[in-house]
Formats: structure tokens, sequence, C-alpha cells
């Protein structure tokens, strides 16, 4: 099994700035996740949206994370959604309510497109 | 690997994964590839896969505290009926699941940790969980119902 590191990249698009994510998110990857999450509050971005498509694997603890990130965000009054996530993980997001405060988009496109339409 | 054709429970594999973090990914591939030939839908595999990495990052975690001298032991059985994932670790005392059920609100206004998803997501993934353990082992049992699972070509009755 070959293990991908978690890797964190920030895009500015209309409407959002993007995290590319990618690899495994677990505890490894708090530090990079908050440095790039960190990135993309620069500029104070109405929304931040997170895309999942390169990410092979979130455990518990990646969840955590991403808690984290939301709270963040609700303290900015800023909208965090999330695109590119697998039918798994779409459902594990369905579960933990996660869905419930993070819009979740099939893709970037649809996610970019009611970004710029909200 | 097919399961067994009868109510004879059949132990398809026997797994030791040293107590190192990111282990449980190396344990959740392991029993996968154990499980590949039963015929498993894929949403099905993939909510064992979680299980059983949820249940093997805490036996790292909270019962070896990630001594590599302590492995996690993992053995996978299955009946015609069903299929079993037993995960042990060397802990002693109470298990060590976070109780509290998590409320995503309550983690957000910071009135619970961030953490505490694990048994949760065990619990959401597969059919049945039980904990066992003595004064030296803590074992974890994960089940799935197999009837009416199976897809393209699986052989039980």
């Amino acid at each position: 099994m070959a293990v991908r590191h978690f890797e964190a990249e920030v895009r500015r698009e209309p409407g959002a700035a993007v995290l590319d994510l990618g690899g495994e998110i677990n505890g490894f990857a708090q530090e990079a996740l908050d440095a790039a999450y960190a990135e993309a509050e620069k500029g104070n971005p109405d929304s931040i949206l997170l895309n999942f498509e390169g990410v092979d694997y979130i455990n518990s603890t990646g969840i955590a994370l991403i808690v984290g990130l939301l709270a963040r965000a609700r303290a900015a009054k800023r909208d965090l959604s999330a695109c590119g996530l697998s039918e798994h993980y779409v459902e594990i997001f369905n579960i933990t309510r996660l869905s419930d405060f993070v819009s979740v988009f099939p893709d970037e496109k649809s996610a970019l497109d009611e970004s710029v339409a909200g | 690997m097919n399961a067994p054709r009868d109510g004879t429970r059949r132990t398809l594999a026997e797994l030791s994964v040293p107590s190192e973090p990111g282990n449980e990914r190396r344990a959740m591939e392991e029993v996968a590839g154990t499980v590949e030939g039963l015929g498993l839908p894929g949403r099905t595999l993939d909510r064992l896969k979680t299980a059983v990495a949820e249940a093997t990052m805490n036996a790292m975690e909270h019962g070896n505290r990630y001594r590599e001298e302590a492995p996690v032991l993992i053995e996978v059985s299955a009946t015609d009926a069903e299929l079993s994932v037993k995960i042990t670790d060397e802990g002693t005392g109470p298990r060590a699941f976070d109780p509290q059920t998590p409320d995503l609100e309550a983690k957000l206004d910071g009135a619970q940790t961030p953490r505490g998803w694990g048994l949760f997501l065990i619990k959401s993934m597969v059919d049945e969980m039980n904990v066992t353990g003595d004064e030296r082992h803590h074992t974890v049992e994960l089940i799935l119902h197999l009837n009416g699972r199976a897809e393209g070509g699986a052989t039980w009755p």
C-alpha cells in the first residue's frame, strides 16, 4: 500500500479561496492543514472551498481537524464548503452532521458556481 | 477467497500489526485484501475498512500506547451468515473509548473536544460491535451480516 502524505495548496478563484487537499487527512496532517487554511483566510474571502479530490483517506482525527476548520470559519462568519468527496466520505459527512454546516458539492465547478451566485 | 458454504466458522486470516502511528491504514488494507473474494459491495467494503481502521487506531493508541513491541492482532473469520473481524490489543482495565456521543454543535461551541469520533464511526459502519476483555487484553469484534449483501460472484447460500 502506497502511503500518500498529506498536502495542501491554496488557489484564489472568483467567489472563493480553494484549498486543494491531497493524500491522507489524519493526525499527521494537522500542521500543514492549519497552515494552508490560514493562507486561504488571507484577504478575508467570503467563502473557502475544501477540494477533497486528491484525498484518499480520512480518519476520525482528520474529521476532528475538519471540525476545527469549521469552527474557525463560523467564528469568522465565513462559508465553508466541500467538493470532490468520495461517496463513502459524503456518507461520513452526513452521519457526523458535518454536511449540515458544510455545503457539499460533487465537483469544484458546481461549488464555485454556487459561491458566485450566492 | 470464498465464504464458507455452511454454518461453520472459518478463520480467513490472522494478522499482526505493529503499534505505530498510521498503521491503521495497513490494517484496513490487509483486511480488505482478505475479504476480497467475498463479493462485498463497494459501499459495504468501504464501511468495513473505516471500522477496522478506527478500531485498530484505538487499539494502538489507547490499548498498546504505541509500544512497537505490542502488536495489534486481527482475526478475520466468517460463517455463511456473518463476517467477523476481531481486533485485540494488550490493554488492561476498561476499554478506552470516549463514552460521550459526539455532538457536532457542542464541538463547534467548545463544549466537547473536536475529537472523539472513533467509536461513533465504528458503530455507524458495522452491524454489530462487541467489546470483551480480561486482565491482559481488549478485543473489539466487528460484525457484518452477510445475507443479501453479496454481489457479483459471492458463493454462500
